[in-house]
């Protein structure tokens, strides 16, 4: 068996960035890494939106990110989730927020016991969203206070300057940056095998990493297709502040799309993602010039993997970034690259299951996204219709249907997101199902009614202790600047 | 509308587990529960090995395990012993539990396929405190604190399947439930939707209900008698349909283990319980007859029969719907696979979650049945898999029957999941169902299925610090493994033995 040596990654985005450092810190010594750091490909790093999931703690540090460098060296700020706002026909209004499990009482899922007592909002029992509407931060830990434990807290943030102490991390642990664009690509037989770089050199590898973009240039010199599906386009700029606003972003529909503000340390992000014929209406309400733009296709390569070239980021699928998605299958795409990296030159079986796993991890996602459109049209402009006429994968049909029969979540194998997000999203879609669980009638009423009363009390009681997100920033940077971090 | 009445048909394991685990969960709700049983019709008493879940649903029913043990002559199980199953001479355990730790995300056995490169010949199962204990007949509770070590195994019982479902009847009836004695004779549907309204008993009883669970074993006699469900016969990929089960006397030490061991036509089981030895031969009759089949059994036996051969027949498969109208099939009623992994109960405990879960009212919306049935097919294919890779990770070619298999198509999901783990010792990953990868990997390689290649993460430390650790996971099981109390003295220990003498055979028995 041929051992595999040399691995080249090309791009120069944030999935570039954060491939390599991942690659760098995990894989053996003997495993060459060369990182391509073109600047040729599309920017459409403004599609990753600006939250990043709570697993985004765990990724980074796998990646030798850990979390003091990315505050101290880009303007991150940590995440209780996203505010929607006047969302759909019916102008929902709720905090998607980050969460654990919620609590199982008497056996029975919490949501249940709120129906039984007639209760519809789940909201005033979720404290990292009452956190965050209150504009306060602390971090949550085990054996801190009870009623913080089970909250759970993203970042977020703006992809041009995440991605740096990625690069950081990459150089320092060996990667070979090579800062040219791809000329030209050269394959054979269905595989890569070399690249012509703008500097003249020629580079050979065992495994070509496609980090380009929605151009996937590596991918679609192999033939790989994409699905085509909804255009979109993006504008983002950075308003300047002084202080720090809410660990939340404030997500807002509108008849040509969505604007969202998202608080950083020094300024406040927005992006106003828009269908391209409504552009003048998106310009005049994003009020600001657009420091990046750009447009997409919304979907996925027909594969990720061929021959010897995989695809991470949006030259594998782009989703659109109304919530983590963009960023969860990103960190999961390399966590799946890692897992799979090819033991010999013949990679099929990788191939075969990277795909296997990336399509099933694409329609999980995709259908999260997809089912914030299963709602009234909030207008009939181009983006509304767009965005509902996608045909609902069945397997969204099966949640939405069983959500609304009985309040059960359907789950399949390894989802990305996960039951506590999909039920907050259905209470925060205003869904109410036809029945609770009848188990739930087994606690006496005065019980239940106690519970219910109590809970969202002692939140708010919880949450008026907590620090203001600009404040624990700013002591919270003093702090790890003092100790050199 | 709510439910009111709910009958339980059939009063064997599966019987008596719905009917514990619905009056403990409907207590205190208007629900009344009656189950109709006949004594002149024998149970199945399927399988008399479990899986660690069944824990879960003692407890949850408040079930004190020295007193269930106690009642039932259970011993502890920490895994299966499968002999002559790669090669004839092979054996290996298939333990609850891992095989070392994961480090930085990778697991344990990928640095082992490593270090076997480097000519280490440490077994994987020494890294394992479950087949450590097991091996050396010891046996401790769990620790809870997963730093330690003694957090890495799980276990089970094996028991009295009868006496278990005797100690639920006393729990269910204690809890409301009505026990009806009576054989069903005639069922009444309703014209429209063809639900059934009430089955009558041969005294001349009618029993009515809003749902019925039919427990009534392999004939099925609402969910395919009456309601003509249908069933999806896996005799293409599981073959065999008889078995043959006697019990013996003990000898040796007692063992928290179950035993399989390949045989030409099939496989033979043994199960210590604290007073007998239960011992079982499955087979495919298109290899061997019944009377050879009883013989061979008989000849293969640790000690005297304790009595005469119980003969049983079967079909692996599923029913076509586990819930259909009015009808959720738990137990032999909604399918059979045959014990090789002790799945039997496990399939009844999981038809009972579900079905509580799923819990419909009276107007038994189609979308509970749908989700229900797309549960639990999930669960019996995906435990189809696993015992499927039994019989095909194997280099015996010795009989028939194994000839049979080396010739199979597989199933495609478990092709895939054999080639990832022949090429790189990969395992294809599920959420849903019972068997999580060490229990993959351990048949897989206690088959003789070694991985070509392995995770090249398993390289990313310097050798001198993979031995070192290795080295100290060692040490930490095996003093482990060596503090636990022998199995016997535990069951002393903790209360749970029973006050029967080990069964001696009487000589009018014997063979």
């Amino acid at each position: 068996m041929t051992p595999i040596e040399r691995i080249v990654i090309c791009g120069g985005g944030l999935a570039a960035h954060m491939t390599a450092a991942a690659l760098a810190r995990q894989l053996p010594p003997t495993m060459q890494i060369t990182w391509v750091n073109g600047r040729d490909s599309r920017d459409a790093d403004l599609f990753f939106g600006g939250v990043a999931p709570p697993s985004a703690y765990a990724f980074n540090l796998s990646a030798a990110v850990p979390e003091p460098r990315l505050m101290v060296d880009t303007d991150t700020t940590f995440s209780w989730g996203t505010q929607f706002v006047d969302w759909s026909a019916n102008r929902r209004s709720w905090v998607q927020c980050f969460h654990l499990p919620l609590p199982i009482v008497g056996g029975v899922l919490f949501h249940h016991h709120l129906w039984r007592q007639g209760v519809s909002a789940l909201e005033p029992f979720l404290l990292p969203a009452i956190a965050a509407r209150q504009g306060v931060f602390a971090h949550p830990v085990a054996q801190g206070p009870r009623l913080l434990a089970r909250s759970e807290y993203g970042y977020q943030f703006n992809p041009y300057s995440y991605k740096r102490p990625f690069e950081a991390a990459a150089r320092a642990l060996r990667v070979k940056v090579v800062t040219a664009d791809v000329a030209n690509i050269v394959c054979r037989e269905g595989e890569i095998s070399s690249l012509h770089l703008s500097d003249g050199q020629a580079l050979e590898a065992d495994l070509f990493v496609d980090c380009t973009g929605p151009d996937a240039r590596l991918l679609s010199r192999l033939g790989v297709e994409v699905t085509p599906g909804r255009r979109l386009r993006a504008a983002l700029s950075h308003r300047t502040v002084e202080r720090i606003g809410a660990p939340c972003r404030t997500l807002t529909a509108r008849e040509f799309g969505w604007q969202c503000d998202t608080p950083l340390q020094r300024s406040v992000a927005r992006l106003t993602v828009y269908s391209p014929e409504q552009e003048s209406e998106a310009f005049a309400a994003h009020g600001e010039p657009a420091q990046h733009s750009g447009e997409i296709t919304l979907g996925r390569r027909s594969v990720a993997w061929t021959g010897n070239c995989v695809a991470i980021g949006h030259a594998a699928e782009i989703l659109e970034p109304l919530t983590q998605a963009p960023m969860l299958m990103l960190q999961r795409g390399i966590e799946r690259l890692l897992t799979l990296i090819p033991c010999s030159r013949d990679m099929s079986v990788e191939c075969r299951e990277f795909n296997r796993q990336s399509g099933e991890d694409y329609t999980h996602a995709e259908i999260f996204n997809r089912a914030l459109f299963e709602m009234p049209l909030k207008a009939n402009s181009p983006y509304w219709r767009a965005a509902c006429e996608v045909p609902p994968h069945e397997k969204l049909a099966q949640k939405i249907a069983q959500f609304e029969s009985r309040g059960v979540l359907v789950a399949f194998d390894l989802e990305p997101f996960h039951n506590e997000d999909w039920t907050i999203l259905h209470h925060g879609l205003g869904r109410r199902p036809a029945r609770y669980d009848r188990m739930a009638d087994r606690i006496p009423e005065a019980e239940t009614r106690a519970m219910l009363d109590r809970a969202p009390k002692d939140i708010a009681e919880f949450v008026k202790t907590m620090p203001a997100h600009h404040d624990y920033m700013q002591n919270l940077i003093r702090y790890l600047k003092q100790k050199k971090l | 509308m709510q439910i009111e009445r709910i009958c339980i048909l059939g009063g064997g394991t599966a019987g008596w587990m719905t009917a514990a685990a619905l009056s403990y969960k409907f207590k205190g709700l208007p629900v009344s529960i009656q189950l109709v049983e006949s004594d002149e019709i024998g149970t199945v008493g399927v399988g008399e090995a479990t899986l660690p879940h069944i824990r879960n649903f003692n407890s949850t029913l408040n079930i004190s395990e020295p007193a269930l043990m106690k009642a039932t002559e259970a011993t502890i199980k920490l895994g299966i012993e499968f002999c002559d199953w790669g090669r004839i001479g092979d054996r290996y355990i298939h333990p609850f539990g891992d095989f070392g730790p994961n480090v930085n995300g990778v697991p344990f056995y990928q640095f082992w396929l490593r270090l076997r490169e480097l000519g280490d010949s440490t077994r994987l199962d020494e890294y394992s405190l479950g087949v450590m204990l097991a091996e050396m007949g010891r046996f401790t509770n769990p620790a809870a604190d997963p730093a330690r070590v003694e957090s890495t195994f799980r276990y089970a019982y094996q028991f009295d399947a009868t006496r278990y479902a005797r100690f639920l009847r006393k729990y269910s009836e204690d809890n409301g439930v009505v026990r009806t004695e009576g054989k069903v004779v005639e069922a009444r549907l309703t014209a429209t939707t063809g639900f059934v309204e009430s089955v009558k008993l041969d005294r001349g009883e009618w029993v009515d209900a809003d749902l019925f669970v039919d427990c009534s074993g392999f004939r099925g006699l609402l969910i395919e008698q009456q309601l003509k469900t249908g069933y999806e016969d896996w005799s293409q990929w599981l073959p065999c349909n008889r078995a043959v089960a006697i019990p013996c006397e003990t000898r040796g030490p007692l063992m928290p283990l179950t035993r399989s061991t390949a045989r030409a036509a099939g496989w033979q089981w043994r199960i210590p319980l604290q007073h007998r030895v239960g011992n079982g031969y499955v087979y495919c009759s298109d290899f061997i007859s019944d009377d050879a089949a009883t013989e061979f059994l008989l000849a293969n036996l640790e000690g005297p029969a304790l009595a005469s051969p119980n003969k049983l027949h079967f079909k692996t498969g599923r029913r076509r719907l586990f819930w259909n109208k009015n009808v959720v099939a738990i137990g032999l009623a909604a399918g059979f696979l045959e014990p090789l992994e002790s799945t039997s109960i496990h399939l009844i405990q999981e038809g009972i979650t579900e079905l509580i879960q799923l819990f419909p009212d009276k107007d038994f919306a189609q979308s509970d049945a749908d989700e229900y049935n797309r549960r639990m097919g999930l669960n019996f294919e995906r435990v189809r898999d696993f015992l499927l890779l039994h019989y095909v990770a194997t280099q015996r070619d010795d009989s028939p029957l194994w000839s049979h298999f080396r010739n199979l198509t597989l199933p495609e999901s478990l092709r895939e999941k054999i080639g990832a783990w022949t090429t790189r010792g990969f395992i294809v990953k599920y959420e849903f169902g019972v068997f999580l990868p060490p229990s993959w990997i351990a048949v897989m390689l206690g088959q003789n299925l070694r991985p070509r290649g392995y995770d090249p993460r398993a390289d990313a430390a310097p050798k001198e610090i993979l031995v070192q650790n290795a080295a100290a996971i060692l040490k930490s099981v095996r003093a482990a493994a060596q503090n636990a109390p022998d199995h016997a003295a535990y069951i002393r220990q903790i209360g749970a033995a029973s006050d029967t003498a080990p069964l001696v055979a009487m000589r009018s028995q014997a063979p």
